[in-house]
C-alpha cells in the first residue's frame, strides 16, 4: 500500500540497531548514497542510538522493548513498504557490510531479474577477517540448513544478513523468528516460493566489533530449538 | 509407615485446597474434579504399592514404583513442553504490540517529519 504523501522513494534500507549509537551514524551516512531512503529501526537501545541515527539522517521507528534482529527486521520491512518502498534492503547495523553491495543486490531486482537476492561471502569475494573458527562454522551450518532445516541446497551462504526484496516479494515473504533464526527463516521460505531469487557476491569485513556483537556458535543450537518449537506450537 | 502418613496428609491437603479454590471462584468445577482424579490415584498409589505394580505388570515394567516414576517423567516433559510452547505465544504477541506501537508513528507522521 503507497500512502499519498511518500516521496518517490524507491530504494529503502532497513538497518536494525541495538546499542549502536558509536556506529550508526557512519552506517546511515555510507548507506544513503546508496539508497533512496534509510530506515533505522532501534530494537529498544538504551543509548542514543535513534538519535545519532537521526541526525544522519535516518527515519527511525523505534521499538520500545528489545525484541532481536528479526522482530526489528520485520517491523523495518513493514515501516518501508508504508512509505512507499519498492525495493527493501536488509544491512546490518555493525558496519560489516560495504555500502556498494546494496547497488549490487538491487541490481537483479531493478532489471527485472529476480524477486530476493542474497549477498553472499562465499561466492568469490574473500571475507576480511573471518576467523577460522568461522570458516570452519559456515559449512556445518550449510548441512544443517539444508538437511534439518530445507533450505534448498543451492545457497551458498546461509547465515547471511544482506538481502533485498521487491516489496510484493517481501509481502509475500513471512517470517515469525524474533531472534536470529530469521535468517534461516527467510532462506528457507524464499527457496521454496515460486519467487525468483539469486545470490550475489558481496564482501564482508569483520574487525573486533563487528565479532563482539555477532553470532556465537552456541546460537546454532538456540535456532534449531526455535524452529522446532515454532514449528510444533 | 510414616512416609505413606506424610503423603496422604499432603494429598488430602492438595485436594481440599483445590475445592477451596473452587469455591473461591478460581478454578471450575471441571477442573477441581480432575484434581480429585489425579490426587486419587496419587493416594492409591501411596496406600497400596502394590495396586501399582498389577498395572505395572500389564505395561511390562517391573515394579509399581518405578511405573509411578516414568509416568511422573513423562508429565513434567509434557508439561515443560507446554510452558516453552507457551512463552513463544506470549513473546509473539509482544513482538506484535511492539511492532505496533513502533509503526504507528509511520500512519500519523508525514515522511519529511520523520527524517527531521
Amino acid at each position: 500500500m503507497k500512502i499519498p504523501y511518500a516521496k518517490p522513494h524507491e530504494v529503502f534500507a532497513v538497518i536494525p540497531a541495538w546499542n549502536e549509537a558509536s556506529g550508526v551514524g557512519d552506517v546511515v551516512k555510507a548507506v544513503r548514497a546508496h539508497a533512496d531512503g534509510v530506515l533505522v529501526v532501534d530494537d529498544g537501545s538504551t543509548d542514543s542510538t535513534s538519535e545519532q541515527a537521526r541526525a544522519a539522517g535516518a527515519i527511525v521507528v523505534r521499538h520500545r522493548l528489545n525484541r532481536g534482529q528479526g522482530a526489528a527486521l520485520k517491523t523495518g520491512t513493514e515501516a518501508a513498504i508504508k512509505l512507499g518502498a519498492d525495493i527493501i534492503v536488509h544491512v546490518d547495523a555493525d558496519g560489516q557490510h560495504e555500502p556498494e553491495m546494496i547497488d549490487a543486490l538491487v541490481a537483479p531486482i531493478r532489471e527485472g531479474k529476480a524477486d530476493v537476492v542474497f549477498g553472499s561471502r562465499f561466492l568469490g569475494i574473500d571475507p576480511s577477517g573471518m576467523p577460522l573458527i568461522r570458516r570452519l562454522y559456515f559449512p556445518l551450518a550449510r548441512l544443517f540448513n539444508v538437511y534439518l532445516l530445507g533450505v534448498s541446497k543451492h545457497v551458498t551462504d546461509p547465515q547471511s544478513g544482506a538481502r533485498a526484496f521487491s516489496t510484493r516479494a517481501a509481502q509475500q515473504i513471512v517470517f515469525h523468528q524474533d531472534r536470529a533464526a530469521h535468517c534461516s527463516e527467510i532462506l528457507r521460505s524464499v527457496t521454496r516460493s515460486n519467487l525468483r531469487w539469486m545470490e550475489v557476491p558481496i564482501h564482508v569485513r569483520y574487525t573486533r566489533e563487528t565479532l563482539k556483537k555477532g553470532q556465537k556458535f552456541s546460537e546454532a543450537f538456540r535456532i534449531m530449538w526455535q524452529l522446532l518449537i515454532h514449528r510444533l506450537k | 509407615m510414616p512416609i505413606q502418613i506424610l503423603l496422604l496428609i499432603v494429598i488430602i491437603a492438595a485436594d481440599v485446597v483445590a475445592w477451596k479454590r473452587v469455591r473461591e471462584g478460581v478454578i471450575p468445577v471441571r477442573e477441581a474434579v480432575l484434581w480429585t482424579c489425579v490426587w486419587l490415584a496419587a493416594a492409591i498409589a501411596v496406600a497400596l504399592p502394590n495396586a501399582t505394580s498389577v498395572i505395572a505388570q500389564l505395561v511390562g515394567v517391573g515394579r509399581g514404583v518405578d511405573l509411578v516414576v516414568y509416568g511422573a517423567i513423562i508429565l513434567i516433559f509434557f508439561l515443560l513442553f507446554k510452558i516453552f510452547v507457551h512463552l513463544d505465544k506470549l513473546e509473539s504477541t509482544l513482538t506484535d504490540i511492539v511492532r505496533k506501537d513502533a509503526l504507528k508513528d509511520i500512519k500519523e507522521k508525514n515522511i519529511n517529519e520523520l527524517t527531521d
